[in-house]
């Protein structure tokens, strides 16, 4: 429709990629003023049988911070939900008296909460806000991030806002020294709840802190009885730091797992970016078991915001403006068996190939 | 609907206007010279003529003004400020009434608007004016009748007409067009009626002028369908398109705004019966690249009509938010804004336009005297600090939020 023309055009001047793209023609969508966009925000909290999960999330419900929270409960049954605060029901869904919804996943996850999003949309449940998952305690907390990651999965309505986990204080540490899963909770998490702690020795629970620490760089909080400041747990992200996109040093844990940071100083090319983690995922595709980051890409006016699980990569999310005044690329990993020198190494030489290298060698810390 | 139900909207304030929340499809910003923001608001039906709002702080509104209708007989429902200057459209219930037309108000001290001039549209076949667009101070575009307009059916009263308001006292008309066939001694001959339950006229609703450009008056043109017009020479303006898909679609085109720079044009049906009648009233995408040949590749997803489907209420689309070409509105080339009545004030992201995503509503709970016991969100204004305005068409008078998407 420019000025005096009325002729036909039968493709795009620019490519496909930038039908009705306009002037500005923006290649991850119009930019959002946060990352999860118009997206209904998920918050899973994980950890093992016993930590506390109920007694959290029934805490959380009790505030007004908590209104209008769908509650997905995985394996009802199993962790022994009180039936007063969750009651049970022939149908998949029940509405509580505080406004909140239940429940009782007895398919998968996914339906669940594609019946639960559409019901929302028909009016058939409360215009609820979030949804919390409780998983079970044996969970793997991989399916569950890579079940958000994907517009296939439910990543175009949903929006994994926080991996929670709960370790409690009596068990926790034997669990870690035991339980791969429990050690894969911990390290994928992006905020970490102790609970129990007023009935473990100070010594134990030190040492248990110090275990996490050692696990994950992950923000972590003290609960007792439940009570704890809900903006730990409900909270988007509201800067770099709180999204764990930040280098906060170098883990190292059983099982291979350690989660590091890489720094550009220099805003990368988006193609050079996607190459290195197309080898990646490719070449170690099981053992990336997370990588999430903001990133200065060249031709972008606004930071992007990546994630991927594995070898499922989000659609990247272009935000109108950086969460902080670090405007430095951050790119966190949490992998297995896959050191950080050979990551950086990686980047470097993939924008080393390109003809006009942005990419400069990862800050070392 | 029982309560509000509200995503990636935050309510600021509700002020039902005293009793007279029945607003039409006039919602205008003025900056007056002392520096308060006045919303001036067109009622949807007598006795209230406009109602003058200080929505400086948004939390906070405050009726600064508010006049009656001259007539029972006539409703204004549609307005526009340009400056100081603001221009309020009447139309009478049957043909033939009076006062139809326009009229001209220096609004300088928004307490008291002072007129400056009526505009007469009025006669034997006319009802005067539904829906003016004033945007660069100098043309009124509208969709009216005309004292000396006949029509061949009498629903195809209004039609396109193009008034110089330069010298704000004295306005005349200078351009004009009807859909041939329209007027009594046209070659072409009349259009087909639509079925009786469907036959809502051929004629105007917005009468849609852009700076970007100032040669295409965009139009839904109600039972027409979207028509498009060169209006370089305004004395002779000539249709570029049409597209019209009734049938098998009910009629009554509303709205057409154009993304200019994305080749797109955002098309709005107005739902105007109840119990979903006339289901289904969408906003359509429009492929807009090649203007002789509008193509619809998409709706925007509305929640089933069992969702919102109340006694004697609508529930389906009406207005968008235009992109008004003036300073105190905000543009937005993706996000589509759209009021559905019954299904309250919705919000789309048309980045992909062949799949539109819903990316926000806002469903007030029913204001307590509302007729038919539902919200008929009716229209919607957004202004340049990215505060929406919506309203309702009976009682439940303004709502002023924030955009959280």
């Amino acid at each position: 429709m420019s000025a005096g023309s009325t002729r036909s055009k039968w493709i795009s001047e620019t490519g496909p990629r930038a039908l009705f793209a306009g002037k500005e023609a923006l290649p991850f969508g119009r930019r959002q003023r946060r990352v999860r966009g118009p997206r209904l925000p998920v918050v899973a909290v994980t950890g093992f049988l016993g930590s506390g999960k109920t007694t959290l999330i029934r805490a959380l419900l009790a505030r007004p911070e908590g209104a209008n929270t769908a509650i997905v409960v995985n394996e009802f049954g199993e962790i022994g939900i009180d039936q007063a605060l969750l009651r049970a029901s022939s149908d998949t869904t029940v509405l509580l008296g505080n406004g909140c919804l239940c429940c009782n996943i007895r398919t998968d996850l996914q339906e669940t909460l594609r019946a639960l999003f559409a019901d929302r949309a028909r009016g058939a449940v409360p215009s609820f806000e979030r949804v919390i998952i409780e998983t079970s305690g044996l969970a793997d907390p991989g399916p569950v991030l890579q079940t958000f990651a994907t517009d296939r999965g439910l990543g175009r309505e949903f929006h994994l806002q926080a991996l929670v986990t709960v370790v409690d204080a009596l068990s926790g540490e034997r669990n870690l020294d035991d339980l791969p899963e429990a050690r894969k909770q911990v390290a994928l998490a992006d905020r970490i709840i102790l609970t129990k702690t007023d009935l473990s020795d100070a010594d134990a629970a030190r040492r248990l802190s110090q275990r996490i620490s050692m696990l994950s760089a992950a923000p972590v909080a003290v609960a007792s009885n439940g009570a704890i400041a809900p903006g730990f747990v409900l909270d988007e992200p509201a800067s770099g730091r709180d999204a764990g996109v930040v280098d906060t040093g170098h883990t190292h844990g059983l099982d291979g797992i350690e989660s590091f940071a890489l720094t550009f100083e220099a805003p990368l090319r988006w193609a050079a970016f996607e190459q290195a983690m197309a080898v990646l995922t490719a070449l170690r595709g099981p053992d990336l078991l997370r990588v999430k980051g903001i990133i200065a890409i060249a031709e972008c006016r606004g930071p992007v915001v990546v994630h991927a699980v594995q070898h499922v990569a989000h659609p990247p999310v272009e935000l109108e403006d950086w969460p902080d005044p670090d405007h430095r690329s951050r790119l966190v990993f949490i992998t297995r068996d896959l050191p950080r020198e050979r990551v950086a190494q990686l980047f470097a030489a993939v924008d080393g190939v390109a003809t006009e290298p942005s990419v400069k060698m990862p800050n070392r810390r | 609907m029982a309560e509000t139900a509200i995503w990636n909207f935050r309510q600021l304030a509700h002020h039902e206007l005293d009793g007279f929340g029945g607003i039409g499809e006039g919602m205008s910003i003025q900056i007056a010279k002392d520096g308060r923001r006045i919303l001036w608001l067109a009622h949807e039906s007598a006795p209230k003529n406009f109602t003058a709002i200080d929505v400086s702080d948004p939390r906070a509104p405050k009726i600064v003004a508010r006049r009656d209708l001259p007539q029972s007989h006539m409703r204004s429902n549609s307005l526009e400020t340009v400056g100081d200057i603001m221009a309020v459209a009447y139309q009478t219930t049957h043909q033939g009434l009076q006062p139809a037309g326009f009229e001209l108000f220096d609004i300088s001290v928004p307490e008291n608007p002072r007129s400056i001039t009526f505009f007469d549209c009025s006669g034997p076949n006319s009802r005067g004016v539904h829906q003016l667009w004033f945007a660069d101070g100098e043309y009124i575009h509208m969709s009216s009748g005309a004292p000396d307009f006949r029509p061949t059916h009498p629903k195809d009263d209004q039609f396109y007409r193009i008034i110089d308001v330069k010298n704000p006292a004295k306005p005349v008309e200078v351009g004009r067009w009807w859909l041939p066939g329209t007027r009594e001694g046209d070659s072409a001959p009349p259009p087909v009626r639509h079925p009786e339950n469907a036959d809502t006229g051929f004629r105007p609703h917005n009468t849609n002028v852009y700076p970007e450009r100032p040669d295409r008056a965009y139009l839904g043109y109600i039972d027409g369908g979207l028509v498009t017009l060169d209006i370089a020479d305004k004395a002779h303006p000539k249709m570029v398109a049409r597209w019209d898909y009734h049938p098998p679609y009910f009629g009554f085109t509303h709205t057409v705004v154009p993304f200019f720079d994305r080749g797109l044009y955002i098309v709005s049906d107005e739902c105007t019966r109840t119990e979903g009648a006339d289901w289904p009233k969408l906003v359509w995408i429009v492929d807009g690249r090649d203007e002789t040949n509008p193509v619809p590749i998409a709706t925007c997803p509305l929640p089933p009509l069992e969702s919102y489907l109340r006694p004697g209420a609508r529930y389906g689309a009406h207005n968008l938010y235009e992109n008004l070409p003036k300073p105190n509105a905000w543009k937005s080339d993706r996000v589509v804004l759209a009021t559905y009545f019954n299904g309250g004030l919705r919000a789309y992201d048309t980045s992909n336009p062949y799949q539109p995503a819903e990316i926000g509503y806002f469903v007030p709970e029913p204001p307590a005297r509302a007729p038919s016991g539902a919200i008929q969100i009716n229209d919607v204004f957004v202004d340049e600090r990215q505060i929406v305005y919506t309203v309702d068409r009976h009682v439940g008078g303004l709502y002023t939020l924030e955009m959280d998407f």
